[in-house]
């Protein structure tokens, strides 16, 4: 707070306030905190396994996040996950999602550390998200919360409605037999008429260069619609809508066609099978105010297919609220095609998972 | 001389009555001042937007058949009439926040780690909407139209009618209830392009900040479902220098 403000704020506090309500107007925190704690319980049991393992999978997830920032200055943040899983024997196993340091200066952010970024704007899939976690489009929304950002130095100018991201990604701490590389990536986001526009260029240390384009638009009272180009080797296009009703059920559809390269291949795709086409659907309704006694509820269904072979996995997620910090879901899958098709080769029927989740 | 003296009187007579004729239709045909529609909705907005830039914090109590049943906080941070930041507070929607740039809207969540576009109807969801605690700036939203002059309980009260002027309405029409000595929000109702009315809203409690009046309670109660409302209580409002880039779409950060 500059010295300006402080003496206004102490004149304000001098001045003989008057009878009845008066608030105090409070001084800019020099401080912030954040945090929070989510805690997962969550059991998965398949049917029908063509794989010798055992059919229940039980997994107690703590996540807890901090965030402090100095003077609108200084952020220091950090988001992880310990995971105690119980399938045939139990595990532990703990992930660090983010920690970053960030600094202000102006016109300028400079982040250093593990960074969760989102450059691609598909909801399932995303041809032009070089930095994002991977993109699972039978969970789209990560429902347990297990992505891990990329370790990295990013500095970002952003001016009005213009941002400019320049970011180097180390993957000397990915995994072993990650087929991550380090990457140097560059965005320029703009909004103009509406249009939330990126234009992103990089390249994989060892690998390829890339470019990318990735829109976003709302159109009229109840549209939504995005897209991604991208050419990494090849051309991988996405094309998106999202349109809400007036009782607020909200549909999505996005069509993804990526080339069949190392990069882009998903793993159960075959190197011969060629180009491929994916299809998601989802309708889903948040609150179901409209039926009484239902307001806690959210529903969703949806539908990821492979138009090449024609498997599919169809997907039910439903969430009830208790209060303001318990809540409960149910999901289900069933994934179905043939054997060595891309969705009907997972080892089961179905697979349906329920869990209870806290927050604090 | 009877003669004049005749004359002038029918004369004075005629003056008379054309006196008294003008008296009463003047009287009764000159309409009170209608009262400028704008002026008066500038004015009833400093009572939710005292300064070009400020921030504050709402909590939203939601009822059901009169037991609450739901609280969410959030702190709000508004710059001119454009550019509204809110954050979710409340441990369910902790991560979340919501930005919203002239007609364009985004809300971040953390499971998707991006902002997402959402689209005028989505504001809508809710007891009390997104665009009940972001859209505030009624001057830059609606078309004003007085209507007429009407006790509001015991405020005399102007009526106006405002109709949505832009894409990132929240409503297409409310009808606006401004206490006539000072042009202070009493009460509202909303409606929808359909015609239906989907929420009122009583404006219940105000507070002085630095010396300005400015809302510190509202009711909005749902017209559709009749035992459910939402109660709105503003707090820790005060004038602050906000950088824009608070205000940049992509932004992703915890804070």
């Amino acid at each position: 707070m500059n010295y300006t403000t402080q003496l206004a704020v102490l004149l304000l506090l001098a001045l003989p306030m008057p009878a009845g309500a008066q608030d105090a107007t409070p001084p800019a925190p020099r401080r912030e905190f954040r945090s929070s704690l989510s805690v997962i319980e969550d059991a998965t049991i398949y049917s029908n396994l063509r794989v010798p393992v055992p059919s229940a999978f039980n997994q107690l997830l703590v996540e807890p996040s901090v965030g402090l920032r100095y003077r609108h200055r200084l952020t220091l943040s950090t988001s992880l996950a310990g995971i105690v899983g119980t399938h045939s024997e139990t595990h532990v196993q703990g992930r660090v999602k983010e920690a970053y340091a960030g600094l202000s200066a102006g016109d300028f952010d400079f982040t250093l550390g593990r960074r969760m970024v989102r450059w691609g704007v598909g909801y399932a899939f995303t041809a032009a998200g070089v930095l994002d976690p991977p993109r699972v489009p039978t969970n789209p929304t990560d429902r347990l919360n297990l992505n891990q950002g990329r370790d990295m130095i990013k500095g970002d100018y952003v001016r009005g409605p213009h941002a400019l991201s320049l970011a180097w990604s180390s993957a000397v701490l990915a995994p072993a037999r990650s087929p991550l590389r380090d990457t140097t990536a560059f965005r320029y986001n703009f909004l103009v008429r509406g249009f939330d526009t990126s234009l992103i260029a990089g390249d994989d240390r060892g690998g390829d260069a890339f470019g990318a384009l990735t829109f976003t638009r709302v159109l009229g009272q109840s549209w939504e619609i995005h897209g991604e180009a991208a050419w990494r080797e090849q051309g991988a296009l996405l094309a998106g809508a999202k349109c809400t009703t007036r009782s607020g059920v909200t549909f999505i559809a996005e069509f993804y066609t990526p080339p069949n390269t190392p990069y882009f291949r998903d793993s159960a795709a075959l190197p011969i099978a060629g180009r491929q086409r994916f299809f998601f659907f989802d309708v889903g309704k948040n609150r179901l105010r409209e039926l009484p006694g239902w307001k806690e509820w959210d529903v969703s269904g949806y539908l990821v297919a492979n138009l090449n072979d024609l498997s599919y996995t169809a997907i039910l997620d439903t969430n009830r609220r208790f209060g303001n910090r318990f809540s409960a879901y149910l999901h289900l899958e069933i994934p179905r095609g043939g054997r060595t098709s891309g969705y009907g080769a997972a080892p089961y029927s179905t697979a349906t998972s329920a869990g209870i989740r806290f927050q604090l | 001389m009877f003669r004049i003296n005749c004359i002038l009187r029918a004369l004075l007579l005629v003056l008379l009555i054309g006196f008294l004729f003008t008296c009463i239709a003047f009287g009764h045909a000159a309409p009170p001042p209608t009262p400028d529609a704008d002026s008066l909705l500038k004015r009833s907005d400093s009572y939710r937007n005292g300064w070009p830039s400020y921030v504050l914090r709402v909590k939203i109590t939601n009822y059901e058949s009169d037991k609450p049943d739901e609280e969410r906080l959030y702190d709000v941070s508004q710059k001119g009439v454009e550019k509204t930041y809110v954050e979710f507070m409340s441990p369910r929607d902790k991560g979340r926040h919501m930005l919203m740039l002239g007609d364009d809207m985004w809300i971040y969540l953390p499971d998707t780690s991006r902002p997402v576009r959402i689209t005028p109807l989505e504001r809508l969801s809710g007891d009390a909407s997104s665009g009940d605690v972001a859209r505030t700036n009624y001057a830059a939203d609606y078309a004003p139209v007085y209507l007429r002059t009407e006790k509001a309980g015991q405020e005399e009260c102007y009526v106006l009618e405002l109709t949505a002027k832009r894409k990132g309405s929240t409503y297409q029409r409310v009808l606006y209830w401004l206490r006539a000595a000072d042009a202070r929000p009493v009460r509202a109702e909303f409606y929808l392009t359909s015609g239906k009315h989907i929420k009122s809203a009583t404006f219940d409690e105000y507070a002085a900040v630095n010396g300005k009046s400015q809302l510190r309670r509202m009711t909005l109660y749902d017209e559709i479902r009749h035992n459910s409302h939402s109660v709105l209580e503003y707090s820790n409002i005060a004038p602050r220098e906000l950088p824009d880039k608070l205000f940049y779409q992509g932004r992703t950060e915890r804070f």
